[in-house]
């Protein structure tokens, strides 16, 4: 019995941890391209963004799990797309309730959620087939590995374009900003240049 | 019979969670709008107070319907600013059109007689960071206060300091510019005659 239940917190632990680097949905899935590229201008919208992803993916494979034994698999992907629109719905209309700087910010990319590949993907891969403490634990690891990835992308961008991180000056006055850094060739620049990094240290380790 | 027991057979999981969704948006919807409501008049009003410091507090008049092209046409609300003692001191409007990326929707101040601007806010847009946002800055917005409510000219280059109908477009956002302008002279004109006709402008007081 001590050896099963050491099993099950291997798997919780094993599962946690893969969201946040061996299947990291950005640098090792490359999921989730739409808001990566988009909303990393700077670290506030990142964030934002990042907290909107975990709350549906949270909720959506909360549900999914719960209906996983119901789910006929021709219907699936429908009654996938129908929960995570609810909850990106909830999200939306939270977000122009309680920040609404940060909804005009982030603009059509809320709703976009509806869309991202992350949260299908683990309905699909692991709520679907997965008790509710597994696919609540791959949701959260999956949403904060999302998370740090847009922060990271955001923080490199934010302090080249502005001098600044989350709004607060770290450069030094004479700086000069550089503006292709909030436009879209920054996004895919610091995106490549960081792919490049994470398959670097990947290869040295194995 | 058969077919209607195996449609919901099928199906009713899908019926089933589609109202249980469905009733989950309506209750935050309706615990919510009030505040999403809440915050669209909070920054329409602070806008307009930018625009016209010295009204107390705004009126909302008259809803007008402004015709962007041919058959398409938005809503635009004309708001009555007061002064302390009451007296109108000028009217905002609220008008949209297509920017570069998106729509663009602004706020537009006149003076109390419809002649002069005070000049625009955006409201909302999402044009390129960087560079057509850059007419939510001062540089464009200023070009407008004091100058003859009437048709204005977007001009490359110019002195961006005189006070006349030719504003001077921002450098690498022309298209922007130009679409802030369009929305301008393509409103105003229809505002101002909706306005005569309804008999608020010369009468306002």
């Amino acid at each position: 019995m001590p050896g099963e239940k050491q099993a099950t917190t291997e798997l919780y632990k094993r599962t946690l941890v893969a969201g946040l680097w061996n299947e990291n949905p950005v640098f090792r899935l490359l999921l989730g391209m739409c808001p990566t590229l988009a909303v990393t201008a700077a670290v506030k919208p990142a964030f934002t963004m990042g907290l909107s992803v975990i709350f549906v993916l949270v909720c959506s494979n909360i549900v999914v799990s719960f209906m996983r034994n119901l789910l006929k698999p021709h219907l699936r992907i429908l009654m996938f797309t129908l929960t995570i629109a609810t909850f990106v719905t909830i999200a939306d209309l939270f977000l122009r309730a309680f920040q609404p700087r940060m909804s005009e910010v982030l603009g059509p990319y809320v709703p976009l959620i509806i869309v991202n590949c992350i949260i299908i993907c683990r309905a699909e891969t692991c709520a679907s087939k997965n008790n509710l403490i597994v696919s609540i634990i791959d949701a959260l690891g999956m949403g904060v590995g999302f998370t740090l990835t847009l922060c990271v992308l955001a923080g490199v961008r934010e302090i080249l374009s502005t001098g600044a991180i989350w709004e607060i000056p770290i450069l030094p006055a004479g700086f000069v900003p550089w503006a292709a850094m909030r436009m879209p060739v920054g996004a895919f620049i610091t995106l490549g240049l960081l792919l490049a990094l994470v398959n670097a240290v990947t290869k040295r380790k194995t | 019979m058969s077919k209607i027991k195996h449609f919901i057979q099928q199906s009713w999981l899908l019926i089933i969670s589609s109202f249980c969704f469905g009733l989950l948006i309506a209750i935050a919807n309706a615990a919510w709008s009030p505040r999403i409501e809440q915050n669209r008049i909070y920054k329409l009003n602070r806008l307009m107070r930018e625009l016209l410091p010295a009204a107390k507090s705004f009126e909302l008049t008259v809803e007008m319907k402004v015709e962007l092209a041919k058959g398409k046409r938005v809503k635009s609300n004309i708001y009555k600013a007061l002064s302390d003692e009451g007296g109108c001191v000028g009217w905002a409007f609220n008008c949209e059109g297509p920017g570069f990326q998106d729509k663009i929707k602004l706020v537009i101040a006149v003076d109390e007689r419809c002649e002069k601007f005070f000049g625009f806010k955006v409201l909302a847009s999402n044009e390129t960071p960087t560079i057509g946002d850059k007419i939510q800055e001062d540089y464009l917005g200023n070009q407008f206060k004091g100058v003859p409510a009437g048709k204005l000219e977007l001009v490359k280059t110019g002195d961006e300091k005189r006070i006349d109908s030719e504003i001077v477009a921002i450098s690498g956002a022309t298209v922007s510019s130009e679409a802030v302008v369009k929305i301008i002279n393509l409103s105003l004109p229809q505002i101002k005659e909706q306005m005569k006709e309804k008999g608020l402008i010369g009468n306002a007081r």
